[in-house]
């Protein structure tokens, strides 16, 4: 098995062919790089095949008993989900860096940039694979330090400033993880994926924070290395790195956005079995994950700049696979993880063509919308009201029926599918616009595609799932360590559906004209909220503002400490 | 067949016969550095070959392989000028002293200790100028070691023990006897500040060794406290810094004062502190001699922040000067981090307020270290500075420092002596405490 070794191997190779050579050459030998790149992909499919077929390969170079030896542990552990981690991996990155050689050409420092790009999948790649928690986290220090070089153009300010406040702020949830590691450590005594899991599962222990304040163990560990996660993963509130970073060349960020970012993900995922012993940490999860996927959201709704408006879609969308893991989904999150990677990253190799055209033609973006005859129609209301509706109630009986999925049990799938009726009511809103249909043909073939789409993934999902934790109790555990206490998740699934059904009819009357009658000063202070709200989002909660605040106050208070004290400064 | 008791002598003999010899080379500054790094890489060598017959201490032998190699890198690093010929020839007295002190038996280790401080005291004095007054706290500093060192020779304990703790807080550098740290690395002239930043906290982990155990109680309690607070300090007043060396010297203490609650703490020296020590130094090492580089082509008084874009114009030296600053962040692969974790995982408390300190002040010099490459490296070029990359024996010297930091990270440290860490109590059910 130690073929699988060839696969960082390649990658390291790439980056060495592009980097040695002379300046004449840099063009063929770029083109060359591509080769082991896409190498180095078939490897991670044949990896993929041998472990879904085998199970999961161990190579380590280390003795896990020495003490000694576990201040720098090479080894790799391979499962289904290290395999296909890398095969997304590796499949993206060859397709970024055939793009990125042409896209950089007439770069003067392309051979770096090439170079750094396959450094930092080399990296990624032994990130997925590691055989233990402190290998795990050298890669992921050496990846926020990556991500700074990964600026590229240090001399213009404004990404100099950006690159800084990555890494400072990387290092913030690294300094987290790290402290994970040393309670887990201290607690438990290894550092390896299995046997942590293990110890953590057969003996539980108990921290004493003070005379009388108790914490699990499990629940420390796991929320020092959640802060970790948040933090590559841009989770409220350690999400502003992300925007900032969008200086940088456009491969970049498909890399970023489609690999570098999900790395949070693949954390909670690598130990969710120590993640499934704590249900405080998976309940902060859901918070800060549901807080990102709104905030995000909302402010990407607010942005005038493609790259900005792609990157809180990208904050709110993590929010929402870290949602998912806070459910105990972790499979359903490595899923949501693989599809976003994969349509963000064609997004975003897609946006400079997209800007290029803007640029050069008059009537790009094409503005194609009519005005409509404002009238009623009571097909499209019909067809709004199955959607909103009786669609959830079918699916509902249908989960649980057909596919049984048991859901009296699962307050985590109910809530998945609230998303995703929600998700798909927006769908119809905003891709359909009621108003303009007329047709009962249209109508019914927007429910069918609705209904069709939502089976579809329901089954997907229900299939990665089996595929990446074969054992069912292991996920019904997870989903029980998940569980909401239940007035939290009968308020949450009532409040979705009022919010859900009063949106609907709101949006509804309003592409028809109508107007609900409200008191006047309810209706101005609806409209100075909204207009509120906006420059709120617009301005992205003004975070960049507050941690200048925080950065500036924290040096006044340094150099106010050092002006004080006698010393050597002075 | 050689006596093993004159083992210590021939090791420390090999540096101090070479500067006996540079007399002879005085008028010749080129010959007269290529014969002091030569007498750094024999040196290396006989350490090399009679490190079999050496008796193990218990930080092993890493600190006594790494100070020729640190002593020898700091003098390629130098620009081959008549003014440094001085810091040249006491770069091989430092280092054979040095040699002598952390290979000799008792009571002879601390006359070699104390001869590295008068020669110490002696050079401060001839180096202060009324610009820096503070120096005299510097010159005090090591005036008490020395009458500490004396001390422990003449006097019975518990008085002996204490004035070795003290002689160690002032070699290892921990608040409030840190000022003789920061005037050796801001006043001592041409190479001596980065030998002496591996030199001397490489001698005073070695003086700890022997009494770490013996520490009572209080002594514990009140040295974990100080090195806390030095860590805490060093930290913020490297952010605050727009001086190099001095930010370096801060930075430097902030590490030192992290090692000295690990001691404290776990009671004892491993080669894992050794590791530690001798990564920081090593690295602080490696920044003063890439500092050094700028100031010889820019002046003694530069202000980084005037310089930038160096990326561009000096490659090289870029890429040499980030992987240092890589390594004094404390990232991976390199022996800081190493060092770093060894401590950590090896010490007593699961978790506890100190180790949030400690994580706090490896935090901080991300943010202190990275800001001064980066306003060096990066930013607007400055067409108007003339720039010349490195010489050939700057690039080696940098090379060595950065390979020998890799080395560090990845080799297992039982090569260099027995390490008797053991792992955690492993998983007992029940309630462990918040050591606070």
């Amino acid at each position: 098995m130690s073929f699988i070794l060839l696969i960082p191997l390649l990658l390291l190779a790439a980056a060495l062919i592009v980097l040695i050579g002379r300046d004449d050459t840099r063009g063929l030998r770029a083109k060359i790089a591509a080769y082991p790149i896409g190498a180095a992909f078939c490897g991670a499919i044949g990896t993929l095949y041998v472990v879904a077929v085998q199970g999961p390969i161990s190579i380590r170079f280390y003795d896990p008993g020495s003490v000694a030896s576990l201040i720098f542990p090479i080894g790799f552990y391979i499962d289904r989900l290290s395999a296909i981690m890398m095969t997304l991996i590796a499949g993206v990155s060859t397709l970024i860096f055939v793009y990125s050689t042409g896209y950089m050409y007439q770069d003067r420092h392309m051979r770096r940039y090439l170079a750094l790009i396959c450094f930092t999948d080399f990296v990624l790649i032994c990130m997925v694979s590691s055989a233990n928690l402190m290998m795990l986290f050298l890669f992921w220090q050496i990846l926020s330090y990556l991500l700074y070089l990964l600026a590229h153009n240090h001399e213009h300010a404004a990404t100099l400033k950006g690159a800084f406040n990555t890494f400072t702020l990387l290092r913030v949830a690294d300094a987290a993880f790290l402290a994970g590691i040393v309670l887990a450590y201290g607690v438990y005594g290894t550092l390896e994926f299995q046997e942590l899991f293990a110890r953590a599962t057969e003996r539980p222990v108990a921290l004493s924070l003070w005379p009388g304040i108790d914490i699990n163990a499990a629940t420390a560990v796991t929320l020092l290395i959640f802060v970790g996660a948040m933090g590559k993963s841009a989770q409220f509130p350690l999400h502003f790195w992300l925007p900032r970073s969008l200086y940088a060349p456009t491969p970049v960020h498909a890399l970023l956005h489609a690999g570098i970012i999900n790395a949070g993900g693949f954390l909670i995922n690598r130990l969710a079995p120590l993640f499934g012993l704590s249900s405080t940490t998976l309940h902060v999860a859901f918070v800060v994950g549901t807080l990102t996927a709104v905030l995000g959201a909302s402010m990407m709704l607010a942005q005038n700049d493609i790259k900005k408006t792609l990157g809180f879609s990208t904050i709110a969308q993590m929010g929402y696979m870290i949602m998912e893991c806070g459910l105990g989904a972790f499979s359903l999150a490595v899923f949501h993880l693989i599809a976003h990677g994969l349509f963000k990253a064609t997004v975003f190799l897609n946006c400079g063509n997209v800007i290029h055209k803007a640029r050069q033609e008059p009537h790009v973006p094409h503005v194609d919308q009519q005005e409509e005859k404002e009238n009623f129609s009571p097909l499209a209301w019909s067809t709004g009201f199955v959607t909103t509706l009786v669609i959830p109630l079918v699916i509902l009986l249908v989960t649980h029926g057909v596919l049984r999925i048991p859901l009296l049990e699962s307050q985590g799938t109910v809530i998945f599918l609230f998303f995703i009726w929600l998700t798909s009511s927006q769908a119809i809103l905003t891709l359909t616009r009621l108003r303009a249909i007329a047709s009962w043909k249209v109508s019914s073939a927007m429910l069918l595609t609705l209904l069709f789409v939502v089976f579809v993934y329901l089954f997907a999902v229900e299939s990665f799932t089996a595929f990446l934790y074969p054992n069912p109790v292991e996920v019904a555990s997870y989903f029980q360590a998940a569980d909401l206490p239940n007035w939290l998740f009968d308020s949450i699934v009532l409040m979705a559906t009022i919010m859900t059904v009063l949106s609907w009819c709101y949006l509804y009357m309003q592409a028809h004209g109508r107007t609900i009658w409200m008191p006047t000063w309810v209706s101005r202070w609806i409209e100075g909220g909204r207009n509120g709200l906006y420059v709120l989002f617009m301005n992205r909660l003004y975070a960049d503002e507050l941690y200048q605040l925080l950065g500036r106050t924290v040096m006044r208070i340094v150099h106010r400490f050092d002006k004080r004290e006698r010393g050597w400064s002075r | 067949m050689i006596d093993a008791t004159l083992i210590p002598w021939i090791v420390t003999g090999v540096p101090l016969l070479g500067a006996g010899l540079t007399p002879a080379l005085w008028t010749h500054p080129h010959r007269l550095m290529t014969w002091s790094v030569g007498v750094c890489t024999v040196s290396l060598a006989s350490l090399v070959g009679f490190a079999g017959f050496l008796t193990t201490p218990p930080e092993g032998l890493l600190l006594l392989f790494l100070l020729p190699l640190a002593a020898g890198m700091s003098l390629l690093g130098q620009p081959h000028h008549r003014d440094h010929r001085a810091s040249w020839v006491l770069t091989l007295i430092f280092l054979g002293l040095g040699l002598g002190a952390l290979t000799s038996q008792p009571v002879v280790d601390k006359l070699f200790l104390m001869a590295i401080h008068g020669f110490v005291i002696v050079l401060l004095y001839r180096h202060h100028t009324p610009l820096w007054p503070i120096s005299w706290w510097g010159l005090g500093a090591y005036t008490l070691g020395a009458l500490c060192l004396l001390l422990t020779l003449v006097a019975a304990p518990p008085l002996s023990s204490m004035a070795a703790l003290l002689a160690c807080t002032i070699l290892l550098p921990v608040v409030p006897f840190h000022d003789g740290h920061l005037t050796a690395l801001t006043r001592l002239p041409g190479n001596l500040p980065s030998f002496m930043v591996l030199l001397f906290p490489a001698l005073g982990l070695h003086s700890l060794a022997p009494i770490a155990a013996t520490l009572p109680d209080s002594v514990v309690w009140v040295m974990s406290i100080l090195a806390l607070a030095g860590t805490a300090y060093g930290a913020i007043k490297a952010l605050a810094q727009s001086r190099v060396r001095l930010l370096l010297a801060y930075s430097s203490l902030s590490f030192f004062s992290m090692l000295w609650w690990c001691v404290v703490t776990t009671r004892s020296v491993t080669p894992r502190a050794a590791l530690f020590v001798g990564a920081v130094g090593l690295v602080m090492c490696g920044l003063l001699v890439a500092w050094q580089i700028i100031r010889t082509r820019y002046g003694d008084d530069v202000d980084p922040q005037a310089i930038s874009g160096l990326a561009s114009t000096m490659p090289q030296y870029a890429v040499l000067l980030s992987l240092l600053a890589l390594a004094a962040m404390g990232l991976p692969p390199f022996g800081v981090f190493a060092g770093f974790m060894g401590l950590l995982l090896s010490s007593t408390a699961a978790f506890s307020a100190g180790i949030v300190i400690l994580v706090c002040a490896w935090l901080a010099a991300s943010w202190y270290i990275l800001a001064f490459v980066q306003g060096l490296l990066f930013g607007v070029r400055r067409t108007d500075l003339r720039h010349a990359d490195l010489l050939q024996t700057e690039l080696v010297s940098l090379i060595i420092l950065v390979l020998t930091l890799l080395a560090l990270g990845v080799i297992p440290i039982s090569l260099f002596g027995p390490d008797r860490t053991t792992p955690p109590a492993s998983a007992n059910s029940g309630s462990f405490a918040w050591n606070r």
